[in-house]
């Protein structure tokens, strides 16, 4: 198989879906029971980790996986339980953000750590929600700027291929 | 040679198994890239056998394999599964899938899978 071109499919792919899943986020933001939106991002996730697998991309498709994990609990619950966890999902979002753009630039995956296991922590509810505490997220009008810098895909690089 | 229908809604995806049965001789009379086209696809196509992601816009491929065994009883439909899944993957047997094949595909079990599919039709 020439998985040159699976990896170029692949940036293609996962960049429009990281645009959905950051318009996602941000729709969730104004309305925490948005089920369109809660959906796309588990279908989008679900997507991703399907691809990074078959391009051995693990560490992105570990962390899709936990998104993916996530939602699906978020979905059987109808809702997201708090804006802390939100900004669980803006932290996993741009953790895959990073690594796909790491894969366009021809640099070496590294995993994060940390972010597989917090996306698998339980979120309490919190409420009110104490902003000067919750954890750290991407600001949206960043996280689409990076998005946009994704496109247009640029040629393979021969030292991603497998 | 059978004829298969791709469901997959990820481009990525249909083109993976496309490349992988074609090199085996199989003919892709189709691609679909959610649950309502799969269906409106097989009504067309009358394809062989069905290929059928299980997350999917619109339409579930379980709820497509619901679907497909409505108007064909005796259609044969395998699932694309991912790790983790099996809970969908057996309600999808339960449904009237014949099997699955599991991402990342692997190709011979992407051919053994279509080939034994296509075996218990007869």
């Amino acid at each position: 198989m020439d998985m040159a071109k699976y990896r170029v499919l692949f940036l293609e792919e996962a960049t429009e879906h990281l645009s959905e899943i950051s318009s996602a986020l941000l729709d969730l933001e104004k309305e925490m029971t948005n089920s369109e939106a809660i959906d796309l991002i588990f279908r989008m996730a679900h997507s991703i980790k399907g691809m990074a697998a078959s391009l051995d991309y693990v560490p992105i498709a570990e962390v899709s996986h936990r998104l993916e994990d996530r939602m699906q609990g978020i979905r059987a619950a109808g809702c997201v339980s708090s804006p802390a966890e939100l900004a669980l999902l803006f932290r996993g979002f741009e953790s895959i953000e990073a690594m796909v753009r790491a894969v366009r630039d021809g640099q070496d995956l590294v995993p994060d750590p940390e972010i597989a296991e917090i996306l698998s922590a339980p979120v309490a509810p919190v409420a009110p929600v104490d902003a000067a505490n919750a954890p750290e997220r991407a600001n949206p009008q960043e996280a689409k700027k990076k998005l946009q810098d994704l496109t247009p895909v640029l040629e393979p690089s021969p030292s991603q291929t497998h | 040679m059978a004829r298969i229908l791709v469901a997959d809604d990820a481009s990525f995806m249909r083109q993976m198994i496309r490349e992988i049965v074609e090199s085996e001789g199989f003919e892709v009379c189709g691609e679909a890239s959610d649950g309502i086209e799969a269906i409106d696809e097989f009504k067309r196509l009358h394809p062989d056998i069905v290929t059928m992601d299980i997350v999917m816009p619109r339409k579930s491929g379980i709820d497509a394999v619901r679907g497909i065994i409505e108007i064909d009883p005796g259609a044969t439909i395998v699932m694309c599964s991912a790790l983790g899944q099996e809970a969908l993957v057996t309600e999808a047997m339960q449904a009237g899938a014949k099997d699955f094949i599991v991402k990342p595909f692997k190709p011979e079990c992407v051919i053994e899978t279509i080939q034994k599919a296509l075996e218990k039709e007869v």
